[in-house]
């Protein structure tokens, strides 16, 4: 017993030491596992020798995540890379942001990075219609899923859960004729709100739910390895979030995370979001396969300012037409 | 002076002090920084917005039933095969009893997302038979059933063990004198056996219900697809909008789901209360009574349920960890590796998260066994007046979600640790003890109901020929809860092996476990990872349990639970 518990003690000894280790380099994302850990892959390589930890989740709850680590004073993120602009220019007013200003951003449009270099975005990423290949109606507007075919059948991410999820909501609701009056037929249509976008794609993949609200990139690459699956650019136009990066303040890896931000906006890094079904935000890149050319993509306008002064109503106003949280 | 206090029952002037210190840093520090919070936020006026809040209600509402009607079929499953594997003449008893501890060492996220795997719409097992029902057809399992269903067979193995380890501390000689008055075997069963084995059930039956309070993965996964809220994911989700009342509106929350479980475990006391089982005689005999021509139909019953419980939905999460794309039929055509593949080899995580759950739960396993000795001697002994005190606060963590024990460390070490000047946030220690005081109770309890069928009169004999604490100790008390300690050194291990709600919260960078690492990748939409994440889980799960098989000849007996 002695022996046996020895044993055990080393192990424990073992396995605690080996998660100690100090990277030169913690990202905090709300990528997808797989392209997370490509990018930091990509970043590796083209820059032999950093250690980087990652850790994923989604928006909100990095971000809350981040929050009690702020409030603790004790931040373990070097760098973000989350949903949208939105929540950065929040941090950017609470002073959270390092500026960094990248010599990349000169091939970027002046619309995808904050003048003063506290973020910039990376890539874009529009929410549209997805639908299962056995629906029987093959919806083209927003319209379509208020009609009595998809009663029961329709399916989106919550903003409490997602960031392009938010984004959403507040573009749509902006659109005449659309509007907050638009999400209450949604419901009364008995279309169900909550988790992510990754839940939304499973649901409507498996054939739980027929129609789905979701980022562009998830149901086309999908498609691409045989899912029953279609995305389409409601005429009404797409709501579009561009995953910006930026660094926190007070990091302790700051080149490091210079070096990070010049990466994902250098043209291999922009080369490694295209592989992975994303349009890239640099100019001059192509749109990935199974895309429409870019500029017949109809992204609906936002205001980021009052976008930010309002988030925390319209979750509530959304919340309380679904009733949803997380 | 203490021998005074204690009466007839002496120990060491330490131990007081050393429970003291014990129940403070894992339960009053914790939970007094929570409740501060709570009543601060109170006062300021936070508390009416909440407990108007009519979607409070409603969570509160379906966290008793799904918790209750889950402990009724955990109690069923689980009453069910301890009774049937340890008091029958069955054949095949040790791979049954192996084969029912699985459920509960299958995250439960798992659990949920392998049953969905298998039935409605989704289901890739369902689709490869070509039985899939059609599209949008209602999944039966996002309800309050499906949920307390689930709840039901995650927890049954708790049931189980505790039952099993009441089971196998009956005496032979209380059995052979009702045989040798005449008495039937069934008259033995419902007087003698049964009525002996209430203490056991109560307590399984309250980790069954605590459990079902407290658990987050099977409500996030079934319940909010259909709107039910369980409090414990309506606090995630207040969590995930993090604001600035957030830390007020959980700690009100969380007294919430304390009161609850202080009424389950008042409830669970009140079974036990007068009634005194302590026994003379070795545990690990019990009498076993032949089914005769019933045998094989007991028999084919169990391996039925096994493999509604275990075996399908298992293979509807293998199913789905070789689909190459969600909705894509399983043929032999569209297997891939491709998962695997991605976990193994690209996938950083996957080591990172097995070295952290491994190292994690075996550093609280082990600490808690020593603790738990300690802290259910003195709890049994002790005529202290605080001792129903000391007890009912050491519950109360683990009756409490996860994530509430987790925001309460937050609090807590949130700072820097005052005179030592350095912070654990953020680090692996956090989670660690965390973990200690979410699963003390897990430890604690099979502990605490083996020294209360102990008679003290044996140690009292050893002490009256001069046996000193520590010699009674190893000689009489550790041999005799042998069993009860061995059995609680592995639930602690394999719950904490599989623990996502604690860690949800507190993981950062490098210190993700395993339940965090596969919920991420379901929700991130990588479910065929997740599923093959799940599956190596599952493996190495069984791969432990053949270890401590082959070990078990030399351990104590009762030690590996599943074995006769």
């Amino acid at each position: 017993m002695t022996k046996l518990l020895s044993t055990f003690t080393a192990l424990v000894a073992l396995g605690l030491a080996g998660t100690a280790s100090a990277a030169d380099l913690v990202l905090y994302t709300s990528q997808p596992n797989e392209d997370a850990q490509q990018t930091v892959d990509g970043f590796k390589a083209a820059n032999p020798g950093l250690d980087v930890q990652w850790v994923r989740d989604g928006t909100p709850q990095i971000m809350a995540k981040l929050n009690a680590e702020l409030q603790a004073g004790n931040p373990v993120a070097d760098v973000l890379l989350i949903a949208d602009t939105v929540t950065l220019e929040r941090m950017k007013e609470a002073k959270q942001l390092m500026a960094y200003k990248s010599p990349e951003a000169a091939n970027y449009d002046k619309a995808f990075y904050d003048a003063d270099g506290y973020y910039y975005s990376t890539k874009l990423i529009t929410t549209g219609i997805m639908y299962n290949t056995q629906a029987a109606m093959k919806p083209t507007s927003w319209e379509d899923l208020t009609k009595p075919e998809a009663k029961g059948l329709v399916t989106m991410p919550s903003p409490v859960a997602s960031g392009a999820a938010l984004i959403h909501a507040q573009t749509l609701a902006a659109v005449p004729g659309l509007g907050w009056d638009y999400y209450k037929k949604l419901k009364d249509n008995g279309a169900i709100a909550a988790g992510g976008n990754g839940g939304v794609l499973k649901s409507v993949a498996t054939g739980e739910k027929a129609y789905g609200v979701v980022v562009d990139y998830m149901p086309i690459r999908e498609k691409a390895k045989g899912a029953p699956v279609e995305f389409v650019f409601p005429k009404e136009g797409v709501s579009a979030v561009t995953e910006p990066v930026a660094i926190i303040a007070g990091t302790k890896h700051a080149e490091a995370a210079k070096r990070f931000i010049d990466y994902v906006l250098s043209e291999k890094g922009q080369e490694g979001f295209l592989k992975l079904g994303y349009i890239p935000a640099r100019n001059g890149m192509p749109v990935p396969a199974g895309f429409p050319a870019r500029d017949t993509i109809k992204v609906l306008p936002i205001d980021p300012a009052s976008a930010l002064k309002n988030s925390e109503a319209d979750v509530k106003t959304f919340t309380s037409i679904f009733g949803g949280k997380g | 002076m203490s021998r005074i206090v204690n009466g007839g029952n002496s120990q060491p002037r330490w131990l007081f002090p050393f429970v003291l210190i014990v129940i403070f840093m894992l339960s009053l520090l914790p939970l007094g920084r929570l409740a501060a919070t709570g009543i601060a936020s109170a006062f300021k006026g936070g508390a009416r917005d909440i407990i108007t809040d009519p979607a409070l209600w409603q969570s509160v509402y379906y966290t008793l039933t799904t918790s209750f009607f889950g402990m009724l079929a955990a109690i069923v499953l689980g009453g069910g095969f301890a009774l049937l594997l340890t008091l029958f003449d069955l054949r095949g008893k040790t791979l049954l009893g192996f084969l029912f501890m699985l459920p509960t060492m299958i995250p439960p996220q798992v659990t949920a997302l392998a049953w969905i795997g298998m039935t409605g719409p989704s289901s890739t097992l369902l689709k490869a038979v070509g039985l899939a029902p059609p599209l949008g057809s209602p999944q039966p399992l996002y309800s309050v059933g499906g949920i307390a269903l689930l709840y039901g067979v995650q927890h049954a193995p708790l049931v189980y063990l505790a039952l099993r380890a009441g089971l196998l501390a009956l005496p032979r000689d209380a059995v052979e004198a009702a045989r040798l008055s005449g008495a039937s075997s069934w008259r033995v069963l419902i007087d003698i056996i049964l009525p002996l084995s209430l203490p056991g059930l109560a307590a399984g039956a309250a980790i069954a219900f605590v459990s079902g309070v407290g658990n987050f993965g099977i409500p996030a996964i079934l319940g909010i697809p259909a709107s039910i809220y369980t409090l414990p994911t309506l606090i995630y989700a207040k969590f995930a909008a993090f604001g600035p009342g957030t830390f007020a509106d959980v700690s009100l929350l969380s007294g919430l789901i304390a009161l609850m479980a202080v009424i389950g475990l008042a409830v669970e006391e009140r079974v036990l209360l007068g009634r005194d089982y302590r026994v003379i005689g070795l545990s690990g005999q019990v009498a076993v009574f032949t089914l005769k021509g019933w045998r094989w139909l007991a028999e084919i019953l169990l391996w039925v349920t096994l493999f509604v419980i275990l075996a399908m939905p298992l293979m509807a999460l293998v199913a789905s960890s070789l689909a190459p794309a969600y909705g894509v039929p399983l043929t032999p055509k569209t297997v891939t590796f491709h998962a695997y593949d991605e976990i193994l080899f690209r996938q950083s995580i996957t080591r990172v998260a097995f070295t952290n759950s491994i190292g994690l739960s075996l550093a609280t396993a082990i600490g808690l066994l020593v603790i738990s000795v300690l802290v259910g001697y003195f709890l049994v002994r002790s005529k202290s007046r605080l001792v129903p005190l000391i007890a009912a606060v050491a519950e109360i963590p683990y009756a409490l979600p996860g994530v509430v024990t987790a925001v309460a460390f937050i609090l807590v070490f949130a700072a820097p640790i005052p005179v030592l000047g350095f912070s654990i946030y953020g680090t692996i220690w956090i989670i660690l003890i965390a973990y200690f005081s979410h699963f003390f109770a897990v430890g604690l309890k099979p502990v605490v109901s083996a020294f209360r069928q102990i008679d003290p009169s044996l140690e009292e004999a050893a002490r009256l020929s001069g046996a000193g604490f520590a010699r009674r100790m190893i000689d009489i008390t550790v041999p005799l809860v042998g069993p009860a300690a061995g059995a609680s050194v592995i639930l602690v291990f394999l719950i904490a092996c599989n623990e996502l709600t604690v860690s949800a919260l507190l993981w950062s960078a490098g210190t993700q476990t395993l339940g965090v690492a596969i919920y991420n990748l379901d929700d991130s939409g990588s479910f065929n990872l997740a599923a093959a994440l799940s599956v190596l889980v599952v493996i190495m799960v069984i791969v432990m349990m053949l270890v401590l098989e082959l070990l078990a000849n030399r351990l104590p007996k009762g030690v590996v639970p599943w074995r006769s």
